[in-house]
């Protein structure tokens, strides 16, 4: 049964009805309480002390002063049931917004989490608009480049889940936020950029900025007990058959897949790879490379502008080894270019070479996922 | 510890037949979770624009964002609690909310499949979880047969 509402007295199940008006300005209200965290994640605690003593709220600067001063969540209950006395409807729903905000802070909680949190509070019409204002400040934020890397195994086996990037998602949710972030502060960038896509877009902001805050915040040893904790999860996982960690087999792209996509390569008209070339981002381009024989890169190479073969060699540089699903992936989509192109080009079907090519990349362009 | 109170019990209450209405709603929960598994947590957006209850499509977005265990069921549960539901809804909403727990918990399908059918009562649940594994949305619990003697 779900814990929350089972807590549930009879007054909780009160809906409160209050305007629109207010619930727009209780909305204000829990952006500002946001707003606060962030600057306490930022600039320190002492943020909260002084916000409490300009804050004109009395429930908010009475509970800012107990979080500034480090009182615990019985604490804060406390002394926010002390002030709920007989409410009218708006000033109750004002009392349970602040006291979410509040007991989030004392949790230590993400800023957008306790946005999620405050507004739940003002129903689910108001989920929407927590959403835009959370991304609204996700496009102000600076990036983060800070790195702490504590030596251990785990950039390593990271690197290694994410070669099939669900087995990384399924350690990292099993860990849990908390023990993930607290990891993942002791990573070089690298690891944090293959978990954050696992989150979504505001899913990988708060666990990259809790990173960074506990970074911050925790030891050497403490990280290195997290990261430890994260690979006894991963290795539990792997013992229960619910994911592998990769090694080289899986970085190793389908030998069948390469022959096939470079002899392609090698027999197209190069007009034909000119044009399909063309406006093609040099990371896909190089990432598609991974999945073809030197000579085919030769090839490839000879026939773009030299500032283009440039960017592309600079791009296969700096690209991480992909996992061999993601050759596939990339080599499938220059193939599906390259037939696309070839529709439009007067020599296509004419030469039986280059309808040869052809017909290896309609095989490239839908190669299952699965062999690779 | 089992925490319950006799306020939700009574919101709870809905007819025997109204809980019919329940089986659709934890096959597509458990959907949910074989997608997510198999293509993981970001193809549920996949399956926003079908979600017609407000609940579940924000649960699924804060769930693809990553909440799960306390924090994901007090932000659902304060949603209920701002609703005033009781009844079938407010039943279909807490195995929505229990669903959705579990979805970002990565249970186990049978652990969350039993979670969810308790919602039906005893004597519904079983039979939904049989029809569950005969569809192969859970593994089979019956021990394998003996080998037929020749």
């Amino acid at each position: 049964m779900i814990a929350a509402l089972a807590r549930a007295r009879g007054r909780d199940w009160e809906a409160l009805k209050a305007s629109r008006q207010k619930k727009d300005a209780l909305f204000d209200l829990a952006a500002r309480i946001a707003l606060l965290a962030e600057r306490s994640r930022q600039q320190g605690i002492s943020v909260l002390a002084e916000a409490a003593e300009v804050e004109r709220r009395k429930a908010l600067r009475a509970g800012l002063e107990l979080v500034a001063a480090g009182r615990d969540a019985e604490e804060l209950d406390r002394v926010l049931d002390a002030e709920s006395a007989e409410p009218d409807p708006g000033s109750a729903l004002e009392l349970r917004l602040v006291r979410a905000g509040l007991r989030g802070l004392v949790a230590g909680e993400h800023p957008y989490t306790l946005m999620r949190r405050m507004s739940a509070q003002l129903g689910l019409e108001y989920f929407d608009k927590a959403e835009a204002w959370i991304l609204g400040r996700i496009k102000r934020r600076r990036p983060r480049a800070e790195d702490l890397v504590v030596p251990g195994e785990l950039p390593d086996v990271v690197r290694d889940l994410a070669l099939d990037p669900r087995f990384l998602e399924r350690a990292l949710r099993a860990a849990g936020r908390e023990i993930a972030a607290a990891s993942l502060a002791g990573c070089p960038r690298e690891s944090m950029e293959l978990a954050k896509p696992l989150y979504g877009r505001i899913g990988g902001i708060v666990i990259e900025d809790d990173a960074a805050f506990l970074r911050s915040r925790l030891s050497g040893d403490e990280i290195a007990q997290a990261q430890a904790a994260f690979l006894e999860i991963a290795r539990g996982l792997e013992e229960r058959g619910d994911l592998r960690f990769g090694g080289e087999e899986s970085l190793e792209a389908d030998p069948a897949f390469i022959v096939e996509l470079t002899k392609a390569i090698m027999t197209l008209d190069a007009e034909l790879l000119r044009s399909a070339l063309r406006g093609l981002a040099p990371a896909s381009l190089a990432a598609a490379m991974q999945g073809m024989e030197p000579k085919a890169h030769d090839r490839i190479l000879a026939a773009l502008p030299k500032k283009e073969a440039k960017r592309v060699l600079d791009a296969i540089d700096e690209a991480p080894p992909l996992s061999a699903r993601a050759v596939v992936e990339a080599g499938s989509r220059l193939a599906s270019l390259v037939l696309a192109a070839a529709e439009k080009h007067p020599a296509a079907g004419k030469s039986p070479l280059l309808r040869s090519a052809l017909q290896r990349l309609e095989r490239v362009a839908s190669w299952p996922r699965s062999k690779s | 510890m089992i925490q319950w109170n006799a306020e939700l019990a009574r919101r709870l209450r809905c007819r025997e037949e109204e809980k019919r209405d329940l089986a659709p709603l934890i096959r597509r929960l458990m959907e949910f979770a074989r997608a997510a598994r198999a293509e993981g947590f970001q193809s549920l957006e996949r399956a926003l624009p079908e979600a017609e209850d407000p609940l579940l499509a924000a649960g699924l977005r804060l769930v693809m964002e990553g909440l799960a265990g306390e924090a994901l069921e007090d932000i659902l549960a304060t949603y209920l609690l701002a609703e005033d539901r009781s009844g079938l809804p407010l039943l279909k909403a807490c195995v929505v909310v229990e669903g959705l727990v579990a979805l970002a918990e990565a249970d186990e399908p049978a652990l969350m499949a039993r979670k969810l059918a308790a919602y039906l009562g005893a004597e519904r649940s079983l039979p939904l979880l049989e029809e569950l594994e005969r569809d192969g949305v859970l593994p089979s619990s019956a021990p394998p047969a003996p080998a037929e003697a020749r």
